[in-house]
This record gives C-alpha cells, sequence and structure tokens, in this order.
C-alpha cells in the first residue's frame, strides 16, 4: 500500500561509491547506492545525520608522496613527555617500526574489526589498506603514543589499528589525530582485546583541522577480570565521531568508558558507546562530559546491553552536558536494554549551564568572571581527566583542554 | 556482617509474591473477557473511500468533515508503518477487519430507558454506572459523569444536562461535529495534524467515535469526566477521537478507562487524543487501559497504537497525563505535552506493568517553545513473564525556550529472568538555560532494602509489598480518588496476598 521511494544520492555518497567500487567492494557500494548515508531515521546516527552533515569526500588518499609531506609536517599538537612515538601518516605503517621492550610491532593487512551493520566500520574494512599491530606482552612503564597524521592536499583516509594485551600485563595507549588544515575525511579503527586480568588505558584525541571529518571506531573485548579504562577527547574537527563498542566476555571484567566532546561554532562531535555485558558479573562506569559554546554541538549516545544471562551486572552511565552559550545545543540519549533481572543498572543524564550559586560565591571572592567560569568548567571536567594515572599524559591532556578553553 | 544466609533471596520472593499474582492480571483471568451479545450495525469488512464514505454517512457528518476524512485517507495511502519502537507482531490486515459497528437499536435513544436492556447490563458487569445515581444506599458518591463509547459509537453520556448549566459541552464527538462545527473545525487536528503518523493518520480517514469536551472561560468542572471504551464486535478495529479545550482560567480532570472481550484474534485500537489549554487552564488526564492482554501463549490482544497529545497553548496552562497501562497485547503510546505558552507546565505519571507475552513500548514527549517551561517525567515499569518493557521518551527545548526546566526519572522493575527492561530516553537541549536531568535505574528489589525492612520486623511479604508499593506510589498519588481503586486492584499483582 505504501510507495517508498529511492534514496536521492548527494555528491559524498557518489564518490564513496566510486571509491569503494575501485577496490573491488562492491557489496558496501550498493549498499550506500540503495540507502544512502545513514539519516537521523537510523537510530545509531539519530543525532548525527551523515548525510547532511558529510557533504562531500575528498579523493582517496595517494600513499606516493608521504614520506616528504611526513617530513614537512609541522610539530605534533599533543607530545607525551617520554613516550615512545609510532606514527602512521596518511594511513601509512611505516617498516622500519621499533617499539620497547616488552612489545612486539608488525604491520598486517586490511580491516580490524567484527563486522557489523555500521556503514563506517564497512567503509574502514574496505578501504583500510594496512593495519598496526601491536602486542603488549608484559607490563609497560612507557606510554605508547600512535601519531595518526593526515597531511598534503585534502584526502580521505582510512587506517587501522590492532591492540593485544596479554594475561596480566598492564599499558598506556594514547593515540592522537591530527593533519593539515583542509577537509579531510578520516575513518579509523582500533580493535582491542584484553587478556586475563590485564590493564589497559587507552586515550584518544582528535585535534584534525576544523575543516575535516574525523570518525573513529574503537572495539574492546576484555576477558576475565580485564580493566580497561578509555578517554575519547573530541577538540579538533568540524565534525567527529567516535563509536565505542566494549565487549564485556569474563566475569569481573570492568571497563570505565569515558569521553569527552569539546565544541565551538560550527563544531558537531558525537560519542556513541555500544557496550555489551555479555557474561555475569561484569561492571562499567561509562562517563561522558559535553561542553558547548557558540553555536557548538555535542552528541552522547550511550546503550548498556545486558544479557539474559548475564546476572548480577553492575553497570551505571552517567551523560553530563555543560552549556556555555545561548545557542549551544547538547544532545544526549542514554540508553538501557535489560534482559536478566538480577542486576544494578541506571543512567543519569544532566544538562546545563554553569551553576550560578557558585559563580557568585567565586565572584564574589573577588575572582573575575572569565577566571570564575575557566575554574568551574575546569572543576567540571577533572573528574574525567583525574583517573588518568600517567603524569605525563595527565599534563598533555590537561594542556589540550586549556588550550581548548583558551579558545585556540 | 550480618548473616544473609537465611534470608531468601528477592527473587524467590519477587518470583512466589508476584509472578503469581501477575497471574491474576493474566490474560486466563481477564475479567473483563465476556462477550455480549447485542446486535450490530457493520460496515462492509476492508478499508477504501467507500468506507470512508460509509462511515461519514452513517454519521450524517457534513460535507466539510467527509473531505477532510477522504483527504487524510488519500495521504494515509502514502505512508509507512513505523518500525523504531521495540515491538515486534505479525503485518496487520487492514483490509481484514471492520471499521464501523454499532449496536443496533431505535435512532438516538431520548433516554436510557430506551437504550438495549443488554447494553446497560454489559455496563454494569463491567462497573460502569450509566444511570445517573447520586446516592447509594446512604453514601454519596462522587459524580463522575460519563461517556460510554462501544465498538464505533458512543452510546450514552449522562450527566449532559447538569454539565450545561455551567456551559460546560460533553458529548460524542461525532455529535460535536453536528452541533459545534466552528469549535470542531477550529480545534480538529490542530494538535495531532492529520500525517503525524501512520496511525494517527489512519484514525483521521476512518474514527467513528469518541469524546467531545469543552470547557468554557473561568469554569471549574464540578465533576470528573470520564470515557469508558468498549470493544465488542469481532474483527473489528477501534477507531476514537477525543478532542479536550479547555478555556482560559477552566479546569477539568478526565478519566478513561478501556476493556474487551478475549478472543484469539488480535484487534487493532487506533486512537487519537487531543488536548488544548489555553491561559491558566488545566488538564489532568488519567488513563486505565486494560484491554484484553492476550492469552498466557501471547495469542489475540489488543495492539493498542494511540496518539495523544497535549497542547498547552495558553500562558502558564498545565496538561498532567497520568496512565496506568496494563493491558493490551502492544502498547505503543506516548502520551506527549506541548509547552507553547510561556510558564506552561506537562507532567507525565505512569505505571506500565507487562506480563505473559505483551510488549509495551511507552513513554512522553515534552517539547518546550515557550520561555520559563517546565515539565516532570515519572515513569514506573514492571515486567514480567515472558514481556519487554520499553520506556521511550523525549525531552527537548528549542532555542527560544528560555529557562526551560526538566526532571526525569524512570525506574524498571524486572521480575524473573525471561522478561526485558528498556529505557530511550531523547534529551535535546537546544538552549544554553535550560536545565535537565534525567534519571534511570533498573533492578530488583535489593537485599540490603528487604534486609533493612525484615530487620525492623516486617515479614517477608510486608516488605515486598511496602517496597513495590514505594515504588510506584509516585505516580499513584497523581491518580483521582475514583481511579484509585480500579488502579490498586490492578497493581495487586505485586501487592495482593502481602498487604492485609
Amino acid at each position: 500500500m505504501a510507495v517508498s521511494f529511492p534514496v536521492r544520492l548527494g555528491p559524498a555518497e557518489n564518490t564513496l561509491i566510486e571509491q569503494l567500487k575501485s577496490v573491488g567492494a562492491d557489496a558496501t557500494a550498493e549498499r550506500i547506492a540503495v540507502a544512502g548515508l545513514p539519516t537521523r531515521r537510523v537510530e545509531a546516527y539519530h543525532y548525527t545525520d551523515l548525510k547532511t552533515l558529510l557533504r562531500a569526500v575528498p579523493p582517496m588518499v595517494d600513499g606516493s608522496a608521504t614520506l616528504e609531506l611526513a617530513l614537512k609536517a609541522g610539530p605534533l599538537p599533543l607530545q607525551v613527555a617520554g613516550a615512545h612515538h609510532i606514527a602512521i601518516t596518511n594511513g601509512l605503517v611505516p617498516s622500519d617500526l621499533s617499539a620497547p621492550s616488552g612489545v612486539t610491532v608488525g604491520r598486517a593487512q586490511g580491516g580490524v574489526l567484527s563486522t557489523r551493520d555500521d556503514i563506517l566500520v564497512h567503509l574502514n574494512g574496505a578501504l583500510a589498506k594496512q593495519s598496526l599491530a601491536l602486542t603488549i606482552e608484559r607490563s609497560l612503564d612507557q606510554v605508547i603514543q600512535i601519531d595518526h597524521r593526515i597531511e598534503g592536499e585534502a584526502a580521505h583516509v582510512a587506517d587501522a589499528l590492532k591492540i593485544f594485551v596479554a594475561d596480566g600485563a598492564a599499558a598506556t595507549i594514547v593515540e592522537v589525530f591530527s593533519g593539515s588544515e583542509v577537509a579531510h575525511v578520516g575513518n579509523h579503527a582500533t580493535y582491542v582485546a584484553l587478556g586475563k586480568g590485564a590493564n589497559l588505558t587507552h586515550v584518544t584525541v582528535d585535534l584534525s583541522a576544523k575543516a575535516s571529518s574525523h570518525f573513529a571506531t574503537n572495539e574492546y573485548h576484555l576477558a576475565e577480570d580485564a580493566q580497561l579504562r578509555t578517554l575519547v577527547i573530541h577538540a579538533g574537527a568540524g565534525l567527529s565521531r567516535t563509536h565505542l563498542f566494549p565487549r564485556y566476555e569474563g566475569a569481573g571484567a570492568h571497563g570505565n568508558i569515558t569521553g569527552m566532546n569539546l565544541v565551538a561554532d560550527g563544531q558537531h562531535a558525537d560519542i556513541t558507546m555500544d557496550a555489551a555485558h555479555a557474561v555475569p558479573h561484569t561492571t562499567s562506569q561509562p562517563l561522558f562530559k559535553s561542553i558547548a559554546r557558540g553555536r557548538g554541538k555535542a552528541v552522547v549516545q550511550g546503550r548498556l546491553v545486558v544479557a539474559r544471562d548475564a546476572q548480577k551486572t553492575d553497570a551505571k552511565l552517567m551523560s553530563q552536558g555543560l552549556m556555555l552559550s545561548d545557542e549551544a545545543e547538547i544532545l544526549s540519549k542514554p540508553e538501557l536494554e535489560i534482559y536478566a533481572d538480577d542486576v544494578v543498572c541506571g543512567h543519569g543524564s544532566t544538562c546545563g549551564k554553569l551553576d550560578e550559586d557558585s559563580m557568585f560565591y567565586l565572584m564574589s571572592r573577588g575572582i573575575p568572571q572569565a577566571e570564575a567560569e575557566t575554574m568551574l568548567v575546569r572543576g567540571f571536567i577533572e573528574e574525567v581527566l583525574d583517573p588518568i594515572e600517567d603524569e605525563a599524559l595527565s599534563e598533555a591532556l590537561h594542556m589540550v583542554v586549556d588550550g581548548w578553553l583558551l579558545g585556540k | 556482617m550480618a548473616d544473609y544466609a537465611d534470608i531468601p533471596t528477592l527473587k524467590e520472593n519477587i518470583d512466589r509474591e508476584t509472578v503469581d499474582s501477575v497471574l491474576a492480571l493474566d490474560v486466563d483471568k481477564y475479567k473483563y473477557g465476556f462477550e455480549t451479545d447485542i446486535e450490530s450495525d457493520m460496515a462492509p469488512k476492508g478499508l477504501s473511500e467507500d468506507t470512508v464514505r460509509f462511515i461519514s454517512a452513517k454519521k450524517n457528518e457534513p460535507e466539510w468533515m467527509l473531505e477532510w476524512r477522504l483527504d487524510a485517507y488519500r495521504r494515509f495511502l502514502t505512508m509507512t508503518e513505523p518500525t523504531w519502537a521495540k515491538v515486534h507482531y505479525p503485518q496487520i490486515d487492514l483490509q481484514d477487519m471492520y471499521y464501523y459497528a454499532a449496536p443496533k437499536s431505535s435512532p438516538a435513544p431520548k433516554s436510557l430507558d430506551e437504550v438495549d436492556p443488554a447494553l446497560i447490563a454489559m455496563y454494569d458487569k463491567l462497573g460502569v454506572p450509566l444511570r445517573e445515581r447520586e446516592i447509594l444506599a446512604g453514601v454519596e458518591r462522587p459524580k463522575v459523569a460519563v461517556d460510554a463509547v462501544m465498538d464505533s459509537v458512543s452510546v450514552v453520556t449522562t450527566f449532559r444536562e447538569e454539565l450545561s448549566k455551567v456551559g460546560i459541552i460533553f458529548c460524542s464527538i461525532s455529535e460535536a461535529i453536528r452541533e459545534y462545527p466552528e469549535l470542531v473545525q477550529k480545534y480538529l487536528a490542530s494538535v495531532v495534524p492529520v500525517t503525524d503518523n501512520y496511525y494517527a493518520t489512519l484514525n483521521s480517514a476512518v474514527f467513528t467515535d469518541g469524546s467531545f469536551v469543552y470547557i468554557p472561560r473561568g469554569v471549574r468542572c464540578p465533576m470528573e469526566l470520564s470515557t469508558y471504551f468498549r470493544i465488542n464486535e469481532k474483527k473489528t478495529g477501534q477507531f476514537e477521537r477525543t478532542l479536550i479545550i479547555a478555556e482560559a482560567d477552566s479546569y477539568v480532570s478526565y478519566l478513561e478507562g478501556c476493556t474487551a472481550p478475549m478472543r484469539d484474534e488480535a484487534q487493532l485500537h487506533a486512537a487519537v487524543v487531543e488536548l488544548i489549554a489555553l491561559d491558566n487552564a488545566e488538564i489532568k488526564y488519567s488513563t486505565v487501559q486494560n484491554w484484553y492482554p492476550g492469552d498466557k501463549d501471547g495469542k489475540g490482544g489488543i495492539y493498542n497504537f494511540v496518539t495523544k497529545r497535549g497542547d498547552c497553548r495558553g500562558a502558564n496552562s498545565k496538561i498532567s497525563w497520568t496512565q496506568v497501562e496494563t493491558g493490551s497485547a502492544i502498547t505503543w503510546k506516548y502520551p506527549s505535552c506541548i509547552l507553547r505558552g510561556d510558564g506552561s507546565r506537562g507532567e507525565f505519571y505512569s505505571i506500565a506493568i507487562s506480563n505473559g507475552y505483551q510488549q509495551v513500548d511507552s513513554g512522553t514527549k515534552m517539547i518546550h517553545l515557550g520561555k520559563n517551561t517546565s515539565s516532570r517525567i515519572i515513569a514506573k515499569g514492571i515486567a514480567a513473564g515472558f514481556s519487554d518493557n520499553t520506556y521511550r521518551g523525549q525531552v527537548s527545548a528549542h532555542a527560544k525556550a528560555k529557562n526551560a526546566r526538566n526532571f526525569t526519572q524512570c525506574d524498571s522493575l524486572l521480575i524473573g529472568d525471561k522478561c526485558g527492561a528498556h529505557t530511550v530516553p531523547y534529551i535535546e537541549s537546544r538552549n544554553g538555560t535550560a536545565v535537565f536531568e534525567h534519571e534511570a535505574t533498573t533492578s530488583k528489589i535489593s537485599d540490603d532494602q528487604m534486609f533493612y525492612c525484615q530487620q525492623r520486623g516486617l515479614n517477608e511479604e510486608e516488605a515486598v509489598a511496602l517496597i513495590v508499593n514505594g515504588f510506584v506510589r509516585d505516580v499513584l498519588q497523581h491518580l483521582p480518588m475514583e481511579f484509585m481503586v480500579e488502579t490498586q486492584k490492578l497493581i495487586s499483582i505485586s501487592l495482593e496476598g502481602s498487604v492485609g
């Protein structure tokens, strides 16, 4: 009875179809041709309508000039003192890889993520040519910093990273995304598997140019008693979206999934989490903070799915938004999907401006308004930054936040 | 440390108590499941322009109304069924049902004496007073004016004269279309547009009856108004339309109840309810939804796809929805408030209980458009058996909604390990001065709570009763007195046998 209309494709979709066909990914190309990029009707993209937001896609990156560009590129926007650096420039993993002792690094072909019904995952799987594989065999003191850079002319880049943390090992890995001031599209994928009792702190910081679009998909598998702390910071690209898929697969696994959207005029940042508590006795505490000023738009979607037999799950999701201007937008969709009865699950979501009483308190003690605001904003963020144990990393992250606060 | 070993775990507790008592609500014991043999006048089966014309002709509707319906029907043909809700059901065959069924009786009974006695007996059985008995055995009962709708027509409306003395219009919507066309034309579909959604558009094309309420300026309605819906015929869809208009400075409290016979085929109920509150007006709308939920294997039951929306059009107006959802095989219902007037307020209190194979996807929308608007949402879901119970709610502040304020709390209680409880809130703040708070929890009754109560001398049953009672109390206390009794009976799923 109903009449359906074919989807009208835009320039971004047409470019993507061409790029996919050129690498033989006909199925994914067909999918875009039929359904187009996801709109708000697709629940996972409810607030990030890719069809509207992603107007154009630049040509696929040309690998030939990469080395030259890498040499010419400016300093890194974020440097963790004493960290071991691995650079992935324009999606290319260098051949002369080095690693601290206890870590094996290698290069592999193609995508790293599990297949799932998500267009960015499909795109990454089809277009990422190389992946970097890191195996952490024993606990590390040194932070590993992976620098994803997109340099030169506007380019579409897909790259991938695979991290294994052996049973009982502990590590801190930071991924930093940056690049030249043009309209790049970066599509990054990170697959993380934690062994029994492993402990990983995984921080991803987007500091790409405002003209560019940044997409990342991070998939985590946690074995028994594995401890994961993640921190996603969006503070760069005009359009950024990080999709997190933590899976708690062993009893005693625990995840502190945290994230921060820092948006100003014309920026749209989205942290989406789909967490699966698959077995009994797992816990998680996702915490997301968004700060928007100007006409910035921040999105947090968090979904906790507790499987039928995942009894004794304890999961609490919190999403907090702070609006520093009248025009800012903060959109949040915390979801619970629960099939087990003996669980304690909850979520909270708040959103508002700076507390007037606190402002009054500070200003009545002679602190100028701007400074008082900064103090309160820092306090708001601290809950996410404070648990980062590595001092050098913590300092670097504070600098990112301060940079944003100063309007850099 | 206290020794918890000899305290039975909560699960056993709930299983015995509540699951037992959930059975009370169960399907096989659905006490309104009888069928009444009343001769009916039916439209030909199926949906077509002719059906729409037939309904309009049966209702003696003016030409404009027929055109309005036909327009809705044509638009309906271009629409598709929404799929975003967390409910699953076989394709509904819109051609395999009747869109009009009316009890055959002498045209327009002048008094109750002319109404088919079988019909009055049926309502008596349902406990709905159609006779204007004011004093019963020396006990003064609060007066409730009732509009009884069976299948496609309004059978009788009580207390009309008394209400008309203060200028209140309370009648069936078909009557209103004939008698007060200017009011209907002005307000119909002004809150739920014709093409709002698939089911609302279908309703616009084929709605058969429902209630119409008009409260004039400055009048406080002297009694509760109530509509009682009953589906009686087989293979019949019920499409009712309710329109309530509260002029400036007025107040009305409105109750809605509904039941249906037990049948093993699913029946469709797609209603539209529109509320309009002008300056300083207040509308309180309460529902006890007790449609037949299907049998214990999930066969039959009512598919309840309802669009309910209130428009706080005037400054400082207030609309409050209270709902107790225990029936229906599938519930798809989001009573919402559009907070248009500055300083207006919306409230939503809900208890949704699901058992057997029931699927509930219900919640609300609070759309803040005006300055200084506020809203409050309290939703309690209790899932048992094989049911799925989803709260889905949207709170949004428009860029001009300065100082919008919302507080939302939704709690779910799971009883048994075959059911699911889900929460899907959409929180959209497009204004820096808006303050939104949302809180949701899912749990079973904690051992700590039980221990605390038992340590103070309550036995298990009392403790569970106390805790479950507390769980839904926030909502219960917002129900009008008249409904409390019925509601408590329905909620006895968790309280029966544990109190007194």
